[in-house]
């Protein structure tokens, strides 16, 4: 596939970037605002492991830790340097980068469920460290925690206010996929084709099966940090109980349920996991229930729909496009 | 004459028992009998209640109090749409809540708020719309550090010290060990006033930190129990205080310690649940009036409740809190000219323009000032705990430490002192 071709899914991308750039900022109120922020943060994480999922079937549940690794950063580098936003959220994300190499590593030995396995303790460990190192508010030393209230966090320059900033989330969750859709049509997506269908075969055509999954590691790390990072900016700190093990086993559930291999599996995940639960929160009932609802959503995925919803729609259009190709 | 003395009482006691009902008939607002019918004035109101703790109990009282003034005037004939958040202890929701109530509603003020998390996310976001939040269940130092949160409750700080204080002046500690949440505002900051007090005292101590998310109280006990403390202040929300006793009861630890805490442990369903074990040997400081006292605010607070709060909604401190919140609230918008009591930055003025209020449920004067921070309570009582309630075991004391000296300039500047 060439490298520049837009593909109508793409071009739909494109429109609802637009759309979420132009419009959402002028119609949501603050309480909205704030949700489609944290949407979109989120949407980046699960656009990491969704993109782990399809392209080399390998799962990885500790995307939400890697998550609070690149807020960590980021809040440790907003508070220590006072360098600009962009900046320390290029460290972050390089710095989870290399820590989701380093995890790999050792994870490459394994396969499916214990490969799992190896990242939920990974996500374990992490849960473990942010509870008891707390996250960075300001303090000295190299955990940067002080007693008492917070420092204050510095937003980036183009985005100080709430609509500015979802602007921004939204550009960065554009530019992030554009960087996974580069690599699916580049070398490394045509090696992790190949490392799909069959490792030895792969091997035997000169790919460096463990090179390619490393890499594929670091870019769902790469994703992660920048997402902890906004997450970060959104609300200038963080709390340990939103970056716990069993919320990494629940984003990849819903990236599942969403659909891995499409862009929009990823929103519809992230939606499922933010937006669902503030409607309920917002209509006076429990959000709770939102779990009754991601159980439903994944008990329907793994009967019904292996490409999860947005297979199920891309089935869909795919079926009313050939209808009409026969009715013409 | 014995007889007729007997007839008299039997005959005055309807007219007592008619009393003592006027007496229970709540008193709010304008007091007027009549329900308010205008245009609503939006309040709001954000509380956490979540694992590990529910901080509820300040915004139903706040609900019950705007409820019965509602039912009696309401402010110059308005009622109050008092809508009150959960944050669940999560961040984002409580930036949501804030969004919601601040930003996309045009709530004047915000009132009897009670959380762990969203006073630190939402400080900055109080600043910007220059909205006062007149809370009441505060427990992260951004409560009492920023310039637009007052609390009517004093927070672990305050109550952690005044329990030290009167550990080492009557029950001879020298050494405490405070266990305390691992959240730096909160377990961390108020752990360590009352050890630098210790230690300012000639005595030490040292603190045992508690996983909000993964509570282990055995854990952190027996860390209290090995640092050589003689007095342990179970510095928790109720439920993990009460965990972290049952916890020391299988050990059978009541004698070996002093055992104090602070506010969240004076609630009266504690004395039973601790069992006969502790009783006698658990000592509380109550942030508020302990219900003995019993003056006319203590007394309007559970009519107020009892005609207008449902019956599991709790009777604690933190509902004598969001009480007079509510209260101090009410009375500075009737105040006011009728004509502002829309406009958020005149209720605002009017709140920081809060000087000297005072109540039977209180040890001090409640103010509010412009200052870039806030803690008009800090003067409390010492309780213990002894079978079916609790046993006043200190009067109201001021608490003795550097951190109030800023608060006490500001008193004698607004001469209140």
């Amino acid at each position: 596939m060439r490298l520049w071709h837009i593909t109508p899914s793409g071009w739909a991308g494109l429109i609802f970037a637009a759309l979420a750039f132009f419009l959402f900022p002028a119609l949501a109120g603050n309480l909205w605002l704030s949700v489609f922020i944290s949407t979109g943060c989120f949407t980046i994480a699960v656009a990491g492991v969704s993109f782990m999922y399809a392209r080399l079937g390998m799962v990885s549940l500790t995307q939400v830790g890697l998550m609070g690794l690149g807020g960590w950063v980021m809040l440790r580098l907003n508070h220590a340097y006072g360098l600009p936003f962009e900046v320390n959220l290029i460290l972050a994300a390089l710095v989870t980068m290399v820590c989701g190499w380093i995890m790999a590593l050792p994870a490459m030995r394994m396969r499916g469920l214990y490969l799992a396995l190896v990242t939920l303790m990974a996500a374990g460990g992490l849960e473990i460290l942010f509870a008891t190192y707390q996250f960075p508010n300001g303090g000295d030393g190299f955990w940067g925690v002080k007693t008492g209230s917070a420092a204050p966090f510095t937003r980036p320059a183009l985005a100080t206010t709430p609509e500015a900033y979802l602007r921004y989330v939204v550009v960065i969750a554009l530019l992030c996929f554009l960087l996974i859709e580069a690599h699916r049509r580049m070398k490394p997506g045509r090696a992790w084709a190949m490392i799909r269908r069959s490792e030895a075969a792969a091997m035997a055509a000169g790919v460096n099966v463990t090179f390619y999954k490393t890499w594929a590691f670091g870019i769902a790390g790469l994703l992660a940090g920048v997402a902890g990072g906004l997450l970060a900016g959104s609300l200038g700190l963080l709390d340990d109980a939103t970056f716990r093990a069993s919320e990494s086993v629940l984003i990849f559930a819903l990236a599942v349920v969403g659909g891995a291999r499409y862009w929009y599996g990823a929103l519809i995940a992230a939606t499922l996991y933010r937006i669902l639960p503030a409607l309920l929160n917002n209509w006076g009932v429990d959000a709770d229930l939102s779990f009754v609802i991601f159980g439903a959503g994944l008990l329907h995925a793994v009967i019904t729909a292996p490409d999860g919803i947005a297979g199920q729609i891309a089935g869909a259009l795919k079926a009313r496009k050939a209808a009409k190709g026969r009715a013409s | 004459m014995k007889q007729t003395k007997t007839l008299a009482v039997l005959a005055a006691l309807p007219f007592a028992f008619a009393a003592s009902q006027a007496m229970a008939a709540p008193s709010c607002g304008a007091n007027t009998g009549q329900a308010a019918s205008g245009d609503p004035i939006i309040v709001g109101g954000i509380h956490g209640n979540a694992a590990p703790g529910d901080f509820s109990a300040a915004t139903d009282a706040a609900a019950a109090y705007f409820a019965c003034v509602n039912a009696n005037g309401g402010i110059n004939g308005r009622p109050i749409d008092y809508r009150v958040e959960n944050d669940q202890w999560n961040p984002e929701l409580a930036a949501q809540a804030a969004a919601k109530l601040v930003n996309d509603t045009k709530s004047v003020a915000l009132v009897g708020n009670g959380s762990f998390i969203e006073m630190a996310v939402n400080a900055g976001t109080y600043k910007d719309a220059d909205i006062m939040v007149m809370a009441s269940a505060c427990a992260i130092s951004e409560c009492f550090e920023t310039p637009n949160i007052v609390s009517t409750n004093q927070g672990p700080l305050p109550s952690n010290l005044g329990a030290v204080m009167y550990a080492r002046e009557e029950l001879g500690a020298t050494n405490v060990a405070c266990i305390g949440l691992n959240i730096p505002n909160n377990g961390i900051w108020s752990c360590e006033a009352s050890i630098n007090y210790m230690k300012s005292h000639g005595g030490d101590g040292s603190m045992a930190l508690l996983n909000p998310g993964a509570p282990d109280v055995n854990s952190a006990l027996l860390e209290a129990v090995s640092s050589g403390a003689d007095t342990i202040l179970i510095n928790q929300p109720a439920g993990l205080a009460l965990a972290i006793l049952k916890a020391a009861e299988e050990q059978d630890l009541r004698d070996a310690f002093n055992w104090i805490a602070p506010t969240p442990l004076y609630d009266l369903s504690v004395p039973d649940a601790v069992g006969e074990y502790w009783h006698g040997h658990i000592y509380v400081n109550a942030e508020l009036a302990p219900f003995q006292v019993n003056g006319p605010d203590a007394q309007n607070w559970i009519a107020v409740m009892d005609a207008h709060a449902r019956p599991e909604d709790p009777r604690d401190t933190f509902a004598q809190a969001g009480y007079l919140s509510a209260k101090f609230f009410t009375e500075t918008l009737m105040e006011m000219d009728p004509a502002d009591v829309d406009d958020r930055a005149k209720v605002s003025d009017a709140i920081r323009a809060i000087k000297g209020k005072t109540s039977d449920l209180m040890c001090g004067p409640y103010y509010v000032g412009d200052a870039d921070f806030h803690m008009p309570n800090h003067a409390g009582y010492m309780v213990k705990i002894v079978e079916g309630g609790y046993e006043i075991v200190r009067e109201c004391y001021e608490y003795e430490a550097a951190y109030f000296d800023p608060h006490h300039a500001i008193e004698k500047e607004m001469g209140l002192k």
